[in-house]
């Protein structure tokens, strides 16, 4: 994990990293990746619209359709 | 909290982590081949009146005979099917008006369009293991040849509502069945967010982006009322678990799950009672997910949504429980 730190000044204390810390950042890894096998197949995003267009006024279409029906939370 | 649950809440994340690489790359490969945005869907004559019906993969499709009655209805309204309920829909002679296809896997998915290349059963178990179109468990390559000749006959009256993290080996077989393509980019996260994802790939093609909400039967109600506007909206087939007599080892994700869990993988099953059956049937982390997620969005949707599955675990607030005919004969457009 340290060479993923870098400070521009340094500091008196050194910090050591223990094998501990180590092993659970490793636990933790293998944890998300494994966790990601039991996803679904396409992304739920909460607290957004159901269709988002880009950033233009979003109109409502004909028959209602393509308009965002679900506000922002 | 349960297992089952606990592991359900790290599932947004997860599914991103899932996915999002090999959509991303989809779409670049699909990228060539794209042409009109689903939005242009709203605008088609699909069926007749306010209403959609969408056709999902459940085992309750067959258990109720979801499809054989659907056809008996006299249903005018708009079908919406889910890829893996495509085959299904047109052995019982039901041709959707769209067909929605998500999913970026490139060698599983295209089976359920039927794959002209497939000369032999896959070690891949997975259609054999599962109950989502039991035609595919007993003889897969006999299916699969018949659901070649049926989507190639009926595949130019059926339009195609495909994200562009759909496998190119998907999206060139729907061009293949003469389908008309309508394309879409799934929302991965948070459009407003600095280096979003979403942003940069709408940025790249122009087209929409969709919340699926997991699964591709809830992006093709999203698409129902979201993108045709359809403000009764029934759905059939989506259990979102399995039945009670299914055998674990039949689940979606039990290899996983044994992976992660060894002997204690029963754990993160979930048994819940569904109260309009009297029934327990029980769901994995990931169907838990999907039915939490369907809540949440059934609750802000711009629709009434009537679950008429008969079967599984999708019920609470936002949604009303109905059989089949009791909405077909609601939304007027039964014979």
């Amino acid at each position: 994990m340290k060479e993923f730190l870098k400070g521009n000044y340094k500091v008196d204390t050194e910090i050591k990293e223990t094998v501990a810390d180590e092993r659970s950042q490793l636990e933790t890894e293998f944890e998300r990746k494994a966790l990601s096998r039991l996803g679904g197949s396409i992304c739920f995003v909460s607290k957004k619209s159901f269709i988002w267009n880009g950033d233009q006024e979003q109109g409502e279409a004909k028959s209602g359709a393509g308009k965002e029906d679900r506000p922002d939370a | 909290m349960e297992l089952g649950k606990k592991i359900a809440r790290t599932l947004e994340r997860a599914t991103f982590e899932r996915i999002a690489a090999g959509g991303l790359a989809n779409a670049e490969l699909n990228q060539p081949s794209i042409g009109r945005s689903v939005l242009e869907l709203g605008a088609e004559a699909l069926g007749d009146g306010d209403a959609a019906l969408v056709v999902a993969a459940g085992p309750s499709l067959r258990r109720r005979r979801s499809l054989e009655r659907l056809r008996a209805s006299g249903f005018r309204g708009t079908i919406v099917a889910a890829d893996g309920a495509l085959g299904a829909c047109l052995r019982a002679g039901v041709v959707p008006h769209v067909v929605v296809s998500v999913d970026p896997h490139r060698g599983r998915i295209v089976r359920w369009f039927g794959d002209p290349a497939l000369t032999a059963a896959p070690a891949d178990d997975y259609f054999r293991r599962q109950e989502m179109d039991a035609a595919h468990s007993s003889d897969e390559l006999g299916a699969n040849q018949v659901l070649v000749e049926l989507v190639n006959r009926h595949g130019p009256a059926i339009r195609a509502a495909v994200a562009t993290s759909a496998a190119p080996e998907v999206t060139a077989r729907c061009a293949q069945a003469g389908m008309a393509l309508y394309w879409w980019n799934p929302m991965y996260d948070d459009y407003d967010a600095a280096d979003s994802l979403s942003r940069r790939l709408h940025r790249m093609n122009g087209l929409p982006c969709i919340n699926g909400g997991g699964n591709v039967g809830t992006a093709a109600w999203v698409l129902a009322h979201a993108v045709l506007g359809k403000r009764r909206v029934g759905i059939v087939g989506m259990d979102l678990s399995y039945t009670p007599d299914t055998p674990y080892e039949k689940t979606q994700y039990y290899p996983e799950l044994v992976e992660l869990f060894g002997d204690g993988f029963k754990d993160a099953f979930i048994h819940m009672e569904n109260p309009a059956l009297g029934e327990t049937w029980f769901t994995d982390p990931a169907y838990y997910w999907y039915r939490e997620v369907f809540l949440q969005m059934a609750g802000e949707a711009g629709c009434e949504t009537y679950n008429c599955t008969e079967g599984g675990l999708l019920f609470g607030p936002g949604i009303h429980t109905v059989p089949l005919e009791d909405f077909v004969q609601a939304v007027g457009t039964g014979s």
